[in-house]
Order: structure tokens, then C-alpha cells, then sequence
């Protein structure tokens, strides 16, 4: 039986530059405990279709037109006092950016209780009792509930609005991108909560997120929506197994996967209509590389394109040969979107990208493509392996802050602290070499990056970059330096200053450096934004950062960082901003250049799959210290230190029939404020032995260079286990 | 927890304690350093060297500065403020004690019917933003921050002192019974004490409630963006709550602030409603110091003014700590 | 876009470079422009500097009679508490021996108030303007400076502030001008030792975000040294800040030159309009009901310190749409 029943829902929004029509014309039925996952990327309105579900649209939203049944009451049409009955008893709502959906000044537990009290009639007592077990049921500590939302981490928050969308028990969950933003164990963990929360309560579910990983592992059906509209819906399997829809087939193939590596991932280049001027014809049309004529003046409906299936593309009824035809990642490149963010979409079809609008190409694409390697994982270097072609060298290097200290801490009464964010790492990095650096937040990856292009000194230890000691070098080698190192930021809308004209911003470093002449200038950054695939480059010249999707600015970034030519990038999160459709076209044209400039890159991340994508090596960091680093491959395929087994076990498959193990370890790094005399992993890891309190656990290499710094794997490894005293000691 | 807080108050105390050190030592540079002598209007041109001397030494200025610096901050830390010049036989202290509780009565009735006001206000224009009520509404405010003001005491004064005769025009009571009253407790419970209080304090409060009010709305604004106030919506609390429970309250920690602070800037700046109203205050006694060169009672005025202000900024950064719990934490949350 | 695309073929060099520098001025002026394109009120506030600025430099050209000159009838004797000649009484100056062409009447020692009130917006303007051009630039150096160094320059700096907000505002103009020789310029003064606190504060917090984005650490890790960083990434960003504050300070100026004028610590031989109220308050005015002497000062005050709140809202409406404080 139909639960939720939406028809043709159209949602405009009234923006000073015109009516977004945000949602338009919608279609959903959602049966009870059936476990719905919407897919989209952002912008698609997949938000705003749940705020007109529970109608707290904001001011200027407006529902324009159609029909949401919820057990059979029109919502549209039922009185506000009723809607706001129905709002959590019956419809609950773990709303996006749940980590501020807490009360900053009342304790968790009061704003849980006083949700009992007001919306459930509970009594006091009961509301307490009730409160008790629901923490006990998302697994939180009841002690907790006297602590104020700013003693939470960012798991235990989410725990704790899981709990209160529970409280009164309600018949529909909506969950909005629920663990984005969340490190992977604790990802892992809460997922693991919905699932067996779904299995306990027979709940009905309907989760919106931009992951189809975390769809794979928590639905049992999905619906893509794309530009306001649901292109494609299916049951779980069948999609993951053969998308019908071009949209689903890239952004399936734009995936990284860590169980079944792809050699290339897919971008789908540019991105999503206007949605004040919706395209007449399919609105995917642009981006998509099986694009015909007539599908810029027919607009696709969703139809039926098999068992229980439904797709909205002209081409559907040739769905099979256009999925193996999708497998040529070259196909997906081949889609040129310049148009800029507000601007109306050109048209172009499969027919005419072979001579794209009649332009001379400045280089074929041939030459160009971000064709990968053949195997990313085992790069034959070009360089040989002698210490010429040593580019930078980590030496015992650590860097501690310290927080609350001087006059005015002593002043505020702020105890001084030390922060051992960096702790005696090392390592090498060779000539056109790629290392990815992995860990949850606080392990002191971005740390380690600061430190790598001298944004910060180190407290001790040794950087050395082409012979050259990093902590002796006068004013003018450092400028030297400054011209030979770059730095790709994670946020491509802070990375560039609003107030600068891309040519501004791009041409700074080169007047920084010298470069006299206008011309020469101008000459290189036309170069450089024409290497990074923004085409043609004139075009960007003299827009503002706003003016630029998030896909185009990271590109202005990365022509930034290059175009003084540098030896050495590195990248922090490069791509954990943008949009999925869009990540593996900076993570192909990245690795392009790396290797067509001998750039080597230390590439930050939290994604492992990423790095095994991009990275000939990977160290795995944990507070502040490297636990295991070897070739990506090894580290993926034959973790050794506990940790890094626990972080790939949490990386969740997008594959629905694969479930994610349970994870032998607890969510939540310690503070990185004290020292520790054995394994700083031991008091998490589920193998803890009596060594690892008391002695350093040493490096153990084999002969690929694989190391691990773990008992289990030396001298110590027959040392008494202390599941025990472990679980006692958190 | 309660730890951090503690160090926290103690810190703040020590650094209250060491911005009214340097206040101090500015003040007796300020007097001491001066281009005229500090007696210059004290001294007859009929004083004879003998007499100077003798003044001098009375006040102790003629000593070294530094001598003269120790025994400023001994006599401070005692609570002696020397003698007035100008009122035979009293001392700064005496008249500061008098004028006080008159300052303090007309600042804190001001405040709390401004604040009253002004939240209320503020919490009405956030709820009709962008009508025409709002608009009409914060412009009045405006005007009324604009408006000196002595000028709206003065016009005040004009039409319900002189004009319709409703309500007296100056100082604390009749001046046949301006002293009559032996205690304060008898001065707070003088119908015609609070009837002179009516015109300075509506004065005072007209020019008060702009800052709440404002501050208010503007609160209101930001708090009512935030996710909590979103989730409150999506629990299905009535709009009455998540107005006034939710919103309304965590705006509200802010303005108490300010009305903390306001408490001392407001000792500090009624000077001119004093005059304007002859209100025997703390400003009014400082006024009169200054043009009659009483250079021990302005200093003395001052010195009390200052620490009431460093008190109150120093109580509002503990209120503030107290109320959100986010303050006193500040130093964890820096760690991760 | 169309004019654009028929650049693509034509190799880089002589593409045109019309996009070359947008420069800071440049960049500030833009803003600026916003603010009173954006915000109708606060072209009204420009209006107001504008006319008064107008009245303040013709003063001498617009009043009828000399401000401080006390006006005599044909017998020689001082025309006092004449009324405006449109409330007089018909024939009543006649009767006195004078005619009466006082727009706003005299004073109770025979000045013509208009010519007062018209000279009395030349110190309202010249002590708004250098006062908030003052706490303007020190605010925003202090600010700069503390936020950009941080450590013992801010700690040294932020306890300075501290310490002028320890400070009673007005008592200290009073005291000031008690030992310094009565002049507008003590009101200047007083406020660019006391009032640069605020905008300090504010500029120093605005400073540690922008320093804290990523574009400032990208122009570090270019090579640009540490004046490039403040003057061409962080300066631009902070100067419509100290704008928004230097708007508000005017008004803060004006109304305290006029509060200490009015207590009688200003130069009496400068008019404004404090001391016009002044003079009011002290001759009685109050009890004859002098309308025409009390209000019209306490109007422009007004008027001008409104203009100040109006282009400072403005500012905040621009640079923070949802914060609008005051």
C-alpha cells in the first residue's frame, strides 16, 4: 500500500533574477517500509521536494501545482495546525546539515525530552525513560543526555537527531544526505544504525543524497532526479546493475569503487540546465554523449522500459547498446560544456562533436584526452630509481601548535595545550611520483600538506626539497621555492578571490615572479587555462569566480597552480566540494598534466578510493603519524595495520548486493593532545596486545616497500591480547 | 566544565583589574601633566608663597611624581579621594555617595522600560519583516537614536514643564524637600521623587530602546536562518514556540548583553540628561567640576564612572559565558 | 558571449586586454556604488551630506547677518527675542524700530538665528568628517595590523582597546577639553583616542577570516610577501567595513560635538548647533516657548546624524544582506 503518493509536483522559487521552477512536475509513490533512495546531484531539487513534502518551504517557494497524498490525506489541502500535527508523529525529518539542527544552548537530553513533552504528550518521567532508550537505541551513552550539543562529535549529533526523528514513531523517515560530511568509520557506523533501525522498526524510508554507495548499501529502491525532474526508477539491484537512463549510466561509471577498481572514471561534463528557463526538449541533453537532434526539442516523460522500471529517455528502447558504448570513457569527454553558470544552454548533438561548432581546434582531442594510464596503480616511472630523481624528502618531521597560551590565555584563564598535530613522519617523494596521504579528520593529512609547500614551518624534523633544506632558505631561494611548489585547495569557492577577475587572479603569480611583459603573461595563462580543459580560454578571461560552476572554478584553480610550471602539486581534497558528475574530469586532467608536466602530487584525502584511483603510493595517517604506506594497490588490496583494514571495511560499495562488514572499531579519534608511548592506535584497535601500550610498534617493510607500523607484525606479536582492559579503557 | 568556567572568570577579573590600572595611571597623568596647574583656580593671585606652598603640600603635589603616583594609588586602593575644592569642608567622596544612588535610579528605571521595549519591538519587526509596519517602525528608531538628546528632553520639558505645567522640570523633588529625605529607602518611597523622575527617565529610555530594539531584530534575522530554528519547524512545534521559545531566546542572549554594557556606558553618558534636567547625578557633579576646576571631584567623578564601566563590561563577559555554554568551552573547541 | 566566441580562433597573444587589472580603487569604487544603487535610503543619507555640505561651504554667501553680531534697531538698542517675521505680530516691528526679516527671529541678545543655524552646519560637517576619517583610519590600521600579525601586536593592541572601552566616553571630552583650550577640534581629538575601538575590533575579526581563506594562503604560496597579502588581498575586502563604520562615526561625531557643545565646553566663538541650543537652554528659552530658537537645530542635528545611520545601513545591507545591526 502506497504510504506517500506525489503527483506532477511543480515547486517554483521566486528569486530576484526570476522564478526557479525547482521541483517541476514530480512523481513518487513510496509503500510502506519500503526504502527509497533519491539520488541527484545538488541544485536538482531533491531538497526542495522534501520541504514541500513537509511544507516549511521558505518564504519565496511556492508548491504551483500537484497532488501530495500522504495515507491518503491531501496534504495540500489539509489546515496548517493539522499539517503541523502530522510533522514528526507521522512524517520525521533528519534535516540537511543535521550537525546544526541541535540547539546550541540546551542540552541534548532537555530538547529530546521537551519533543516527548510538547509533540508526544509524554509526562516527565516517561519522556525520561523514553529518552534514555532511545539513546540506548542509536547507541549513545546516556550520560550524554546532560551534555550540550558542542560536547558532541559530529557522529554522536547525527545519533542524536536519529533519536529524535524516532521519538514519537513516526510511519515515514525522511533522511536528507545523512552522513555527509561524516569521516567514513563514522559513516559506516551510522548507516549501520539506520540499517538495523529500518530492520527493527520496519521503518519507511526515503533518503535523499548525491552517494549512490550509500543508497547501494541502505535501499531497496531508487529514483535519480535531475534538473527538477526524476529521470529514472527502479529497484535496487536491477539499477545498480544496469542503469537506463544516460544520467545513472555516467554517474554510476563517475564512481569510484573500491571492490571492483575502474581503470577510467567518467566525468559527465558541465552541468545542470537553468532551471528559471528549463530547455524545451530533455534536460540532460547538453551533458549527455548519446545526444540526437530530437532530443532538444522532445522532452522525455517517464515511461516503463521494463519490469517495474521507468526511464526518461528517447533513446531507452537502444538502453543495451547504449550501456556498453558508456564503458568508452573517451565518449564522455567528448562533451564540451563552456556555457557559464546563469547563461542558456548551447546545443550540440552526437552528430556534430566530431567537429566541434566549426572552430579550429587548437589541439585534437587525442593528444588531450584525460586518457589514465592503463593500469593507474603500477605506473612505470619515467625516471629511474637512483637519488637523482629524489624531488622532496620528509625526515623525522612534526609540528606542533599551542593553543591558549601567552599573556592573553593566561589573561582569559585558557589552560595552554599542546597540539601534536604532525608527529616524526617520513617519507620520499620522487620525480613525477604521486602519494596519496588518507585518514579521518584530525589525523593531520592537511597538516602535512601546509608543511609540504611551507605554509607552515615545521617543529622539527627535516624537509627537504631538491637538496635544499627547507628550514635554511633565505628570502630569495624561498621565492625560488614558492615558484617550483603549488597548492590545490579543497573549496574552489574560497580558493579565489571574489574581487579578482580570473585573469587577475591567474596572472598574480606570475607578476609575483617577475614576468614583466603583458603579452608573455597573457600568452601563458591562455595556454594554461587551454591545458586544463577550459576552452576557449578567452571566454574566462575576464568573468568573476561567480560566474563559474563549482567543476569550472576547481579548473581555474588547478590552472593556477600551474601556471608557473611547477615540479610539485599538492592537492587537499581536491574534488570533496563538487559534485560527483564532475569529480573524475579534475581527477583525470589533474593526473594528465602530472604526468605530461613531471609534476609530482601529494594528493589529501578521506576517499581512498579516490587515491587508489590517483596515486602510485598511499600512506595511511593516524594521529599524526603515518601507520602504513606502500603502493596503492598493496595498501588497498592487502591492508595491514588494523586501521587502515577498519577504514577500507567502512568505505561503503555501490553495489546493494554487497553489505559493508561491521567494523571491529569505534567511531571518534582521540584529541590529538597527548603523547603516547606505544601504538597511538591502541586504544581503538580490536588487537590491541600489552606491547602496544608500552612500546613503539617499529616499521615492517616488505620488499614491494609496503610498511606497516604494527605489533602484529614483528617481534611483539605473540604479546597477551587486551580486548578487555581495551573496552574497559574507552 | 565548571572549571574552565572558573578560570575563565578569574582571567577576566585579572584583566578588568589590569585595564582599570592603566585607566588610573592615564587619569593622574591626565590631571598631572596638564599644561595648568591643578590649583591654578584655587590659588588667590593674593596668596602668598608661604600660603601656596602650604596648599601644595596639602594636597601633596609638591613631591616627586613618582611619590606622588604611589600615594594616588594608596589613597585609590582606600578609597580616599581627597577634598573637593569646591564644597567647603566635604570630601569628593561624600558628594559622589549622594549623587550616586540618584544616577543609578534613573539608569536602571531607563534601562529595563528601554529593554522591555526594545525586545518586544525587535522581536515584531523580525516577525514582519519587510512590511510596511517594520519600516515605519525601525525609521522611528532611527530618528530616535538620531535625536540629541537634550533636544528631546529639552522640547519634552518644554511642552510638559512650561507649556501644560503637568510635570516638573528639574531636579529630584521641590527644592524645599530636596534634602528633607533622611534615607533613601524615604527618597524611593516619595511620590513626588518619582514624579520628578518621569521626564529623564522617558528621555532616557526614548534614546535606550533603539539599541535593544535593533539589536533585537537584527538577531531575530540571523537566529531564525539557522538549522535549530528549521529542525523546530520540522518537529511541528506551533509557530508561537519556535518563535518566542526557540528563536526569541537564543536572540535574547545578546541583548542582555548589551544591557549589561549598557548599564555602565549609561552611568557614564546620562551627563547630559543630568544637565538638561538638573538631575543631581554623578554626570551633572562632573560637569560642574570640570567648569568649576574642582580638579579632585572630576577626577574622583571619573575614576567611579571608569570602574563602574570596567565592572559591567567584566559582569557582562561572565553573563555571557553563563548564558551560552559555548563560551566557556571555547578553549576545547579550538583543540579539534 | 556571441562577440566572445569569434576570439576562439585568433591565437592568444592579440586577444584584447581590456580585463587586464581590476584595481582595488577600482573594486572599492564598484562597491560603493553598489551601496547607493542598492539602497534608496542611503542616497537619501548622500543627499543630505550634499545639501548641508552645500549650505556649509556658502555659508557666509546664505546667512543673512553676521551669527554673532547682535543685531541693533534704528535707536541703537539690540533687537532681542524677535519672533520669526512669519509668527510676529503684523506692525510689531515697526513699533520697535526695525524691520523684521528674521526667518527664525533672534536670540535673546539680539542674533539672528537662521544666519547661526546656516554656520552652524560648517562644524557639524567639519567634526563629523575628521572624526570619522580618524577613527576610520586608525580603526582600520589597528584592525589590520592585530588581525593580519596577530600574537603580541594583537594581544598589545586588543588590551588597548580593552582599555578605551574602560574609558566614559563623554567624560573624557569633557575632562579633555577642561585642560585644553576650548576648540571643536578637542571633539576630534577625544573621539580618534577613544572611538577607533569599535571598528578595530570589528576590522581585526574580519581580518582573521579573510586570512584564514584559501585564496590569501594560495597568494602565500605564489610567493607574495606579506604587505602584497595585506594591501592587494586583505585591504579591499575590509575597507567598504571601515566604510560601514566610518558612516556610523559621523553620526557619532556630530551628535557628541553636539552634546558638548550644549554642556558649554566649546569654543563660543564658533557656532553650532549645540551651542545654539545651549544659548537656548540658558536664556530661558524654554519656558517662553521659543519654538522657532529650540527647534530647528536639533532638526539638522538630526538630520545629519540620520544621513550617517542611513549610509551606514546601507553598507551593512550590502555586506551582510542578513546581518542589518546597528
Amino acid at each position: 500500500m502506497s504510504i506517500l503518493s506525489i503527483r506532477d509536483l511543480k515547486v517554483n522559487y521566486h528569486t530576484q533574477d526570476g522564478t526557479v521552477r525547482a521541483v517541476d512536475g514530480v512523481s513518487l509513490d513510496l509503500d510502506e517500509s519500503q526504502r527509497l533512495g533519491l539520488i541527484g546531484e545538488s541544485g536538482c531539487g531533491k531538497t526542495t521536494l522534501l520541504k514541500a513534502i513537509v511544507q516549511v518551504l521558505p518564504r519565496n517557494g511556492h508548491i504551483v501545482s500537484g497532488e501530495i497524498k500522504f495515507k491518503g490525506m491531501d496534504l495540500l489541502k489539509l489546515p496548517p495546525a493539522e499539517m503541523r500535527q502530522l510533522r514528526w508523529r507521522e512524517i520525521a525529518t533528519i534535516p540537511q546539515a543535521s550537525m546544526d539542527s541541535l540547539n546550541p544552548v540546551q542540552r541534548v537530553g532537555s530538547q529530546l525530552m521537551k519533543l516527548l513533552r510538547v509533540r508526544g504528550g509524554y509526562t516527565k518521567k516517561a519522556a525520561r525513560k523514553r529518552a534514555v532508550d532511545l539513546f540506548d537505541v542509536v547507541g549513545l551513552d546516556t550520560e550524554r543526555l546532560m551534555h550540550y550539543p558542542h560536547e558532541f562529535s559530529g557522529g554522536m549529533k547525527q545519533r542524536a537527531v536519529i533519536a529524535m526523528a524516532l521519538a514519537l514513531e513516526p510511519s515515514l523517515l525522511i533522511a536528507d544526505e545523512p552522513v555527509t560530511a561524516l569521516d567514513v568509520i563514522v559513516q559506516h557506523q551510522i548507516l549501520e544504525v539506520l540499517r538495523r533501525l529500518e530492520r527493527e522498526l520496519n521503518l519507511t524510508v526515503m533518503l535523499i543524497t548525491h552517494d549512490i554507495s550509500v543508497v547501494a548499501q541502505v535501499c531497496d529502491s531508487v529514483s535519480v532526479m535531475y534538473a527538477g525532474r526524476i529521470v529514472e526508477e527502479a529497484k535496487a539491484e536491477p539499477f545498480f546493475a544496469s542503469p537506463a537512463h544516460p544520467y545513472s549510466l555516467g554517474l554510476q561509471q563517475a564512481f569510484p569503487n573500491l571492490a571492483s577498481p575502474r581503470d577510467v572514471l567518467v566525468s559527465i561534463e558541465g552541468y545542470p540546465p537553468d532551471l528559471r528557463e528549463p530547455p524545451a526538449g530533455c534536460r540532460f541533453a547538453e551533458r549527455c554523449p548519446f545526444v540526437q537532434e530530437t532530443c532538444h526539442e522532445i522532452d522525455p516523460q517517464l515511461e516503463v522500459v521494463g519490469d517495474g522500471r521507468m526511464a526518461a529517455c528517447l533513446r531507452s528502447n537502444e538502453m543495451d547498446d547504449l550501456r556498453a558504448r558508456a564503458e568508452d570513457p573517451t565518449l564522455w569527454q567528448n562533451v564540451e560544456v563552456t556555457r557559464l553558470v546563469g547563461q542558456p544552454p548551447t546545443k550540440s548533438t552526437d552528430a556534430g562533436r566530431g567537429e566541434p561548432l566549426g572552430r579550429p581546434t587548437i589541439t585534437t582531442h587525442d593528444e588531450q584526452a584525460d586518457q589514465p594510464l592503463a593500469d593507474p596503480c603500477n605506473v612505470p616511472l619515467a625516471v629511474g630509481n637512483g637519488r637523482a630523481d629524489l624531488l622532496l624528502e620528509m625526515n623525522d618531521v612534526s609540528k606542533r601548535f599551542k593553543i591558549g597560551g601567552g599573556l592573553a590565555g593566561l589573561l582569559r584563564g585558557d589552560k595552554e595545550q599542546t597540539v601534536y598535530a604532525v608527529n616524526n613522519i617520513s617519507f620520499t617523494l620522487r620525480r613525477g611520483e604521486s602519494l596519496g596521504l588518507a585518514g579521518e579528520s584530525g589525523c593531520g593529512k592537511s597538516t602535512t600538506g601546509k608543511l609540504l609547500v611551507k605554509l607552515i614551518d615545521a617543529s622539527d624534523g627535516q624537509i627537504v626539497f631538491d637538496g635544499a633544506d627547507l628550514s635554511s632558505v633565505d628570502d630569495k631561494e624561498l621565492l625560488g621555492f614558492r615558484s617550483r611548489v603549488q597548492l590545490m585547495f579543497q573549496n574552489p569557492f574560497e580558493a579565489l578571490n571574489p574581487r579578482f577577475t580570473l585573469y587577475r587572479s591567474l596572472t598574480e603569480p606570475l607578476i609575483i615572479h617577475g614576468w614583466k611583459d603583458e603579452n608573455e603573461r597573457l600568452q601563458r595563462v591562455v595556454e594554461t587555462l587551454d591545458r586544463v580543459n577550459l576552452r576557449p580560454a578567452e571566454v574566462f578571461l575576464d568573468k568573476y569566480p561567480h560566474q563559474l560552476s563549482g567543476g569550472q572554478l576547481q579548473r581555474v584553480v588547478l590552472a593556477r597552480a600551474l601556471v608557473l610550471h611547477p615540479d610539485f602539486l599538492v592537492a587537499d581534497e581536491p574534488v570533496s566540494m563538487l559534485d560527483v558528475s564532475v569529480r573524475a574530469g579534475i581527477l583525470n586532467t589533474t593526473r594528465r598534466l602530472a604526468r605530461e608536466l613531471g609534476l609530482a602530487t601529494v594528493y589529501i584525502s578521506h576517499d581512498l578510493s579516490l587515491l587508489q584511483y590517483t596515486c602510485d603510493r598511499i600512506a595511511i595517517m593516524y594521529l599524526g603519524e603515518i601507520v602504513e604506506i606502500g603502493p596503492s594497490n598493496e595498501v588497498i588490496n592487502k591492508p595491514q595495520h588494523p586501521y587502515t583494514q577498519a577504514l577500507i571495511a567502512a568505505v561503503p560499495v555501490p553495489d546493494p548486493t554487497i553489505e559493508n562488514p561491521p567494523l571491529r572499531i569505534r567511531e571518534g579519534v582521540p584529541r590529538p593532545t597527548e603523547q603516547f608511548i606505544g601504538c597511538p592506535f591502541a586504544q581503538r584497535c580490536p588487537e590491541v596486545m600489552e606491547a602496544c601500550l608500552n612500546v613503539r610498534p617499529p616499521f615492517i617493510a616488505d620488499e614491494q616497500g609496503h610498511q606497516a607500523q604494527c605489533h602484529l607484525y614483528g617481534e611483539h606479536h605473540n604479546s597477551p591480547k587486551l580486548h578487555r582492559e581495551a573496552e574497559a579503557a574507552r | 566544565m565548571s572549571r574552565g568556567v572558573a578560570y575563565y572568570i578569574l582571567g577576566r577579573f585579572l584583566q578588568s583589574v589590569m585595564v582599570l590600572w592603566i585607566i588610573v595611571t592615564l587619569l593622574f597623568l591626565l590631571f598631572r601633566l596638564a599644561p595648568s596647574n591643578p590649583l591654578a583656580s584655587y590659588i588667590d593671585t593674593t596668596f602668598t608663597k608661604q600660603q601656596e606652598a602650604a596648599l601644595l603640600a596639602r594636597f601633596g603635589l609638591d613631591k616627586p611624581l613618582g611619590e606622588q603616583y604611589i600615594i594616588y594609588l594608596v589613597n585609590l586602593l582606600k578609597l580616599d579621594l581627597g577634598d573637593t575644592f569646591s564644597y567647603s569642608g566635604k570630601t569628593v567622596l561624600d558628594i559622589l555617595g549622594a549623587d550616586l544612588p540618584n544616577t543609578i535610579y534613573l539608569t536602571l528605571t531607563s534601562l529595563l522600560l528601554a529593554y522591555a521595549v526594545g525586545v518586544l519591538g525587535g522581536i515584531v519587526m523580525a516577525a514582519m519583516r519587510g512590511s510596511m509596519i517594520e519600516r515605519v517602525g525601525t525609521t522611528f528608531t532611527l530618528m530616535t537614536r538620531a535625536a540629541p538628546q537634550f533636544w528631546v528632553g529639552m522640547l519634552l520639558l518644554t511642552f510638559f514643564a512650561f507649556q501644560w505645567k503637568l510635570l516638573p522640570s528639574s531636579g529630584i523633588g521641590p527644592p524645599m524637600v530636596r534634602y528633607r529625605w533622611e534615607t533613601e529607602w524615604d527618597k524611593l518611597m516619595s511620590p513626588v521623587f518619582w514624579r520628578h523622575m518621569i521626564l529623564p527617565t522617558f528621555t532616557l529610555a526614548l534614546y535606550l530602546h533603539g539599541l535593544p530594539l535593533l539589536l533585537m531584530r537584527s538577531n531575530m534575522l540571523e537566529v531564525l536562518d539557522q538549522d535549530y530554528v528549521t529542525m523546530s519547524r520540522l518537529a511541528g512545534y506551533s509557530e508561537w514556540r519556535v518563535m518566542i521559545q526557540t528563536a526569541a531566546r537564543n536572540a535574547m542572549l545578546p541583548v542582555l548583553t548589551a544591557l549589561t554594557l549598557g548599564i555602565g556606558y549609561s552611568i557614564g553618558g546620562n551627563v547630559v540628561i543630568e544637565h538638561v534636567f538638573s538631575w543631581p547625578g554623578l554626570g551633572r557633579t562632573l560637569v560642574r567640576a570640570v567648569q568649576q576646576a574642582d580638579y579632585p571631584l572630576a577626577q574622583g567623578a571619573f575614576f567611579l564612572i571608569a570602574v563602574i564601566i570596567v565592572f559591567m563590561n567584566f559582569i557582562a563577559d561572565i553573563l555571557y559565558s553563563l548564558l551560552d555554554p559555548r563560551v566557556g568551552a571555547s578553549a576545547q573547541a579550538q583543540v579539534s | 558571449m556571441q562577440q566572445e566566441a569569434s576570439a576562439r580562433g585568433e591565437p592568444a597573444g592579440v586577444a584584447t586586454m581590456q580585463f587586464r587589472q581590476g584595481s582595488a580603487i577600482r573594486q572599492l569604487w564598484e562597491t560603493n556604488l553598489e551601496v547607493f544603487q542598492r539602497d534608496r535610503m542611503a542616497l537619501f543619507g548622500l543627499c543630505i551630506f550634499a545639501v548641508f555640505a552645500i549650505v556649509a561651504i556658502f555659508a557666509p554667501q546664505i546667512a543673512p547677518n553676521n551669527p554673532l553680531t547682535p543685531l541693533k534697531n534704528n535707536e541703537g538698542d539690540w533687537i532681542k527675542d524677535a519672533m520669526p517675521y512669519w509668527l510676529a505680530e503684523p506692525g510689531e516691528d515697526e513699533a520697535e524700530g526695525y524691520t523684521n526679516t528674521f526667518l527664525l527671529g533672534t536670540t535673546n541678545i539680539g542674533r539672528d538665528i537662521y544666519s547661526q543655524l546656516i554656520h552652524g552646519s560648517r562644524s557639524a560637517l567639519l567634526v563629523g568628517f575628521s572624526a570619522a576619517a580618524a577613527v576610520a583610519v586608525i580603526g582600520t590600521v589597528v584592525g589590520l595590523l592585530a588581525g593580519y600579525y596577530g600574537g603580541w601586536v594583537d594581544a598589545i593592541l586588543m588590551r588597548a582597546a580593552d582599555v578605551a572601552f574602560g574609558i566614559p566616553f563623554i567624560p573624557f571630552i569633557i575632562v579633555v577639553s577642561a585642560f585644553l583650550d576650548p576648540s571643536i577640534w578637542n571633539v576630534v581629538v577625544a573621539m580618534a583616542v577613544l572611538l577607533w575601538r569599535d571598528t578595530g575590533r570589528v576590522i581585526r575579526s574580519q581580518v582573521l577570516v579573510i586570512k584564514e581563506q584559501a585564496f590569501v594562503s594560495a597568494a602565500r604560496v605564489s610567493g607574495a610577501s606579506n604587505l602584497r597579502i595585506i594591501f592587494v588581498y586583505i585591504a579591499p575586502s575590509i575597507l567598504p567595513l571601515s566604510f560601514l563604520y566610518g558612516s556610523f562615526a559621523i553620526a557619532w561625531a556630530i551628535l557628541t560635538e553636539a552634546s558638548v557643545s550644549f554642556l558649554g565646553f566649546s569654543d563660543p566663538e564658533t557656532i553650532s548647533w549645540g551651542f545654539m541650543l545651549q544659548d537656548a537652554f540658558n536664556s530661558l528659552a524654554l519656558s517662553r516657548e521659543a519654538f522657532y530658537w529650540i527647534v530647528p537645530p536639533g532638526l539638522c542635528i538630526m538630520l545629519t546624524v540620520m544621513a550617517g545611520f542611513f549610509i551606514g545601513r546601507g553598507y551593512e545591507e550590502v555586506l551582510f544582506p542578513r546581518l542589518r545591526r546597528m
